[in-house]
């Protein structure tokens, strides 16, 4: 990953508010996201949107403040959108135009010399898939192509980070994979840094090394992905044959296992950690049985997972709000 | 990019490379909008029934300079078009132009959703203005100065002593910027204004038509209406886009009956108040940031 400006940090925010009127649209927002792939996940009306356009300087916060890069958001916000590149999600773009005209227009816009501009529109509209199309009309193009002119326009200047809002916003399956292969590649390969912003989970898991998720304007979850906690996670365990036996011997040891979940075999269980004993409590009551211990791992948790214990206990935190108000 | 030549031809690397050339500032990104917006505007790089009217009001101005260049050739002591009567006989033309060119400079931006891409850049809101303020002047003043200043050259080269004649004539030059820059700058920055405020380009051309005609006829109206106090009623004729032009015109060029008694300098003053307006109107717009 290129670490052009020096900083450990994508994006920072402190006590981040943005208000409509009396609608609360981010609530004392405080991250501090490294610099990774993020997803930004949340239902609608979440408050995704609205911290975008607050990081990207299209909107004030009405408190606190954001930093991106480690540039202040409203105060440094020319540099800083030097650096950055946007795809929005809406369909902005000109149907009158060629994707060529109109890439190389937005090299333009980001400070690149015209001749240098042509040569970037070209170079990126042949890394999104559009070479040969690059000098027909964009009214012309499908949903998909169209993507890839916005996702060409947001990286042709080459910037340190690129905010990507709904990237597979109206595409079918297959435009969809391809849309998803390219944002990896352009964060895995190119180097340039991605903020996915998305509700849909498995975009975030298929290209995000970390997640934020937002609901009713708050942060409920700001954490790396796949990356499991070895000293604190619950543990995964799989024994061949009956498991009825070894179950009761665990309950016997004060341990309590349940299924893994639907998408591993009837004999996968996990068993909360409860310290550092359960690792001990597993081997004996495997040992006592004569269960064979065939697997026996930390056990990750799904974004699926995560984003539903998230979004469940900010729903239920926003209730008892309610009711103690009331 | 490209490995080493051989007697075969080059090797290009289509692959994606980081950009480490330069990176120019504002200037440069307010001349590539406004360079993009001009091109837009004429309809180049789009279907060829973009370019139909812009350059069939392109032709109505020069074809009547050229005629009178061509006259002036063979009879040197007529002179077809005066300075006057081509600021009043272009000023429709003019109008007409910044009705076709303003929506597509302002309202396209907007129909198209192209503002977030513009604002996420380096680029600031009130660079985008200025930009846009800079591409409406540069092609108003291509129909408003471009051709009269081509008519003050064809009178002077043809003349019989044309160094002589160029050089007595310099006022009429002076006179025909004054009078071109300040057409070109009001009616760009009324349609400008007004195709700042909708997304629609049918909307913004119906409207700046529609006010240029009310203006007129309101205008008339009153000073109508005060035609016992004509001191009071003159006043009313600087509403209308047309009268306050003519009465530029014709303050500039010593014509009274153009100017309907409104002074030269009353006409300038209500001109750089409405441009100056226009501006702080649509400057005021794009800062809004939600």
């Amino acid at each position: 990953m290129s670490d052009q400006t020096g900083h450990a940090l994508s994006i920072e925010t402190a006590g981040l508010m943005k208000r409509y009127g009396s609608v609360v649209a981010l609530d004392r927002v405080d991250l501090a996201v490294p610099r990774a792939a993020v997803g930004l996940l949340g239902p609608n009306g979440a408050g995704k949107s609205t911290l975008l356009k607050i990081l990207l300087g299209l909107s004030r916060p009405n408190g606190g403040h954001a930093r991106v890069l480690g540039r202040d958001a409203v105060a440094d916000g020319r540099e800083l959108r030097m650096q950055i590149g946007y795809m929005p999600e809406t369909d902005t773009l000109p149907d009158n135009a060629t994707a060529a005209d109109f890439v190389s227009h937005m090299a333009e816009m980001s400070g690149l010399p015209h001749r240098a501009a042509r040569q970037r529109a070209a170079d990126v509209l042949y890394q999104v898939g559009l070479d040969e199309e690059r000098y027909r009309l964009v009214k012309g193009f499908s949903t998909g192509m169209k993507q890839r002119v916005k996702l060409a326009q947001a990286i042709v200047h080459d910037p340190e980070l690129v905010f990507l809002d709904e990237p597979t916003n109206g595409l079918d399956p297959l435009g969809r994979e391809e849309m998803l292969d390219l944002i990896g590649r352009i964060n895995r390969q190119l180097g340039i840094l991605v903020v996915l912003s998305s509700h849909i989970l498995d975009d975030v898991e298929r290209v995000c090394d970390y997640v934020v998720v937002l609901d009713g304007g708050q942060v409920v979850a700001s954490q790396p992905l796949h990356v499991p906690d070895d000293d604190t996670a619950d543990l995964h365990v799989r024994v061949d044959g009956d498991p009825e036996p070894f179950l009761k011997s665990l309950e016997g040891l004060g341990l309590v296992a349940r299924p893994a979940g639907i998408e591993y075999t009837s004999d996968e269980f996990i068993v909360a950690r409860d310290g550092g004993r359960a690792v001990d409590a597993i081997r004996d009551a495997a040992a006592m049985t004569g269960s064979p211990l065939r697997l026996m791992r930390p056990a990750t948790r799904s974004l699926e997972d995560l984003y539903v214990d998230a979004v469940g206990a900010s729903d239920g935190a926003r209730s008892q709000r309610r009711a103690s108000k009331r | 990019m490209s490995a080493a030549p051989s007697q075969y031809g080059e090797i290009f690397d289509r692959g994606y490379h980081r950009y480490d050339g330069p990176r120019l500032g504002q200037a440069h990104a307010i001349w590539a909008l406004a360079r993009y917006s001009m091109a837009r505007s004429l309809g180049m790089r789009r279907p060829w029934t973009a370019k139909i009217i812009p350059m069939l009001l392109y032709a109505a101005v020069a074809i009547p300079v050229l005629i009178a260049i061509g006259i002036r050739a063979f009879f040197p002591a007529f002179q077809f078009l005066r300075y006057p009567e081509f600021f009043g006989a272009i000023f429709l033309l003019v109008g007409i132009f910044v009705a076709l060119i303003a929506p597509e400079m302002m309202s396209s931006d907007r129909h198209d959703q192209l503002l977030p891409l513009y604002f996420s850049r380096p680029i600031g809101r009130g660079s985008y203005v200025l930009a846009k303020l800079l591409a409406t002047g540069i092609l108003t003043l291509s129909m408003s100065l471009l051709p009269a200043v081509v008519l003050w050259l064809g009178n002077g080269l043809l003349a019989p002593e044309p160094l002589p004649e160029l050089r007595s004539s310099l006022g009429d030059l002076g006179r025909i910027v004054v009078a071109g820059t300040m057409i070109a700058f009001y009616l760009g920055a009324i349609g400008l204004t007004i195709s700042s405020f909708t997304g629609r380009k049918s909307v913004a051309v119906g409207v700046i038509i529609l006010g240029f005609v009310l203006s007129e006829s309101l205008s008339l109206a009153i000073s109508e209406a005060l035609r016992d106090q004509p001191d009071v009623a003159r006043w009313a004729l600087v509403m209308s886009p047309t009268r306050t032009v003519m009465a530029l015109v014709g303050g500039l060029f010593e014509e009274p009956e153009l100017s309907e008694g409104v002074p030269v300098n009353a006409a300038l003053g209500v001109m750089a108040a409405v441009i100056a307006i226009c501006c702080v109107i649509m400057f005021a717009w794009y800062q809004r940031r939600d």
